[in-house]
């Protein structure tokens, strides 16, 4: 059976909805341990109304955030799927179908970055990504709104054979540049190497992992576990008023390169808006955050 | 917790302490637009009708969907902060022209806002970002709406709120400023953080 059309419209609308809902699972019991974890009663308190928050949103069924972005996917096609129809179109047709229907309704941000006028369309809306998945019969797909506290921190540098050093220094003085903007606590994504495309996709698709997931590489969790550690040694805190809890996670991904390894660093904000999904080649779909 | 009913008097406001967290209740004006922060400024400057007065007023950087109800009258179906400092070149001026006696956001905003809000005495208050459930629920009346010509999120909102917040105090009237200060001491601890990382290294690898 394929992947047809129709039902890659619905799922990749119905992903983008159920990610302005709900902060994800495993977020708010990373919240809730840097609750139990902070020193600085500002933070515990800020903290505490965070969690009260994506409670009452997913209780009753409506935005944590008004900026509900743009929508942003990473899909990724099995290779043994068939397919039935565009569903490259089957994407933009659900956003734009979703627009209408959507309750409550979403506020206008898809901009025209030529005049800054705003509405509910635009060139190359939704934003997608598409990877191959060897072996898999089913599409996923991960779906990520960008607002100002998931999309407007991000930095990328190109440096020549950087030391471990400098590319962790490098991580810092974003974390520095970012401070208390991009309502903390944060999860990071870092990428290393490959090129300029390839780095900056790897550090926004960092942020999409599980949170407190580790790199399979004992070599680049440990630099994980350090950048987090150094991260909240920085005091910003929940929503940069001071703080223990900067960040909830690092996620560090690196591809081999020239030589020249640009080094990239993407933020995710507390509500780390992302939901996932599989859409397998006998219709059925299994929704995985 | 501290209450705060608007309108506040000056001495009310001076004696907040930045780290405080509080509680508002009364008329707020709201836009999360920058299109409509320089239309305030064209209306300080005197080359634009302002649709309402802001003498004293609280000013926050906060976004809503404004929509008609069926009786002809306004509802606001959810608000949230945006960031603040997009607006610090253009609030200094408005703090001033309006004595505006409270505004607020996320992330605070830069020395200069901050002077500005020394002279009047007004203090900047610290919205939880994604918080638009907790921020509708204080929403007891829809006062005005302007300037319907922009995007929901950009119209010029007043609203009548009881408990707003918690809101934390980020920048007060008396030179205190958890945004700077946090800035400061985060670049100051730098060097040590980069030596300790580099410790680290040493010792994994």
């Amino acid at each position: 059976m394929p992947i047809t059309y129709d039902a890659m419209k619905r799922i990749t609308a119905d992903l983008y909805s159920w990610s302005l809902r709900k902060v994800p699972d495993d977020t708010k019991v990373a919240l809730a341990r840097a609750r139990d974890a902070e020193t600085n009663q500002v933070a515990q308190r800020t903290l505490d109304i965070m969690l009260k928050s994506a409670i009452a949103a997913e209780t009753s069924d409506r935005f944590v955030c008004s900026d509900s972005g743009v929508p942003v996917y990473a899909i990724g096609l099995g290779t043994r799927i068939t397919i039935d129809g565009d569903i490259k179109q089957a994407v933009v047709d659900g956003f734009s179908e979703l627009v209408e229907t959507i309750r409550p309704p979403l506020l206008k941000h898809v901009t025209n970055p030529l005049t800054n006028e705003r509405g509910y369309h635009g060139r190359d809306m939704p934003i997608i990504s598409w990877d191959m998945i060897g072996g898999a019969d089913y599409v996923d797909i991960t779906c990520q709104p960008k607002a100002l506290g998931s999309g407007r921190w991000a930095a990328l540098e190109i440096f020549s054979f950087p030391s471990l050093a400098r590319i962790e220094e490098y991580v810092m003085e974003c974390v520095l540049k970012a401070g208390s903007q991009h309502c903390p606590p944060v999860v990071i994504g870092v990428g290393i190497g490959g090129s300029f495309g390839h780095c900056a996709k790897m550090a926004e698709y960092a942020t999409m992992r599980p949170m407190l997931s580790r790199n399979p590489d004992p070599t680049v969790a440990a630099m994980e576990a350090r950048l987090l550690a150094a991260t909240n040694l920085t005091g910003f805190g929940p929503m940069g008023t001071g703080g223990d809890t900067t960040a909830l996670a690092v996620h560090v991904e690196y591809a081999s390169g020239h030589g020249f390894t640009p080094v990239a660093v993407a933020f995710n904000c507390w509500i780390n808006r992302r939901t996932r999904a599989r859409l397998h080649d006998d219709g059925r779909v299994e929704r995985l955050e | 917790m501290i209450r705060v009913a608007l309108p506040a008097s000056r001495d009310t406001i001076r004696a907040l302490r930045a780290g405080d967290m509080v509680l508002v209740d009364g008329e707020i004006t709201i836009t999360a637009g920058l299109p409509t922060i320089q239309r305030l400024v064209e209306c300080a400057a005197g080359t634009r009708r302002l649709p309402r007065p802001l003498d004293g007023a609280a000013l926050f950087h906060l976004g809503s969907y404004s929509q008609e109800t069926a009786d002809g009258g306004l509802e606001i179906l959810y608000m949230n902060p945006t960031t603040s400092t997009r607006f610090n070149p253009l609030m200094p001026g408005l703090i001033r022209h309006f004595g505006l006696s409270m505004v607020g956001g996320k992330g605070g905003l830069d020395a200069e806002c901050a002077a500005a809000m020394a002279e009047v005495g007004c203090v900047y208050l610290s919205f939880l970002g994604g918080g638009a459930e907790l921020h509708t629920a204080a929403i007891r009346e829809v006062v005005s709406v302007h300037w319907s010509d922009l995007v929901a999120h950009y119209r010029l909102v007043t609203l009548r709120v009881e408990g707003l917040g918690p809101l934390t105090v980020g920048i007060d009237a008396q030179g205190g400023n958890l945004y700077a200060d946090l800035a400061a001491q985060a670049a100051a601890k730098m060097p040590g953080i980069l030596a300790g990382l580099e410790a680290q290294r040493r010792e994994q690898a």
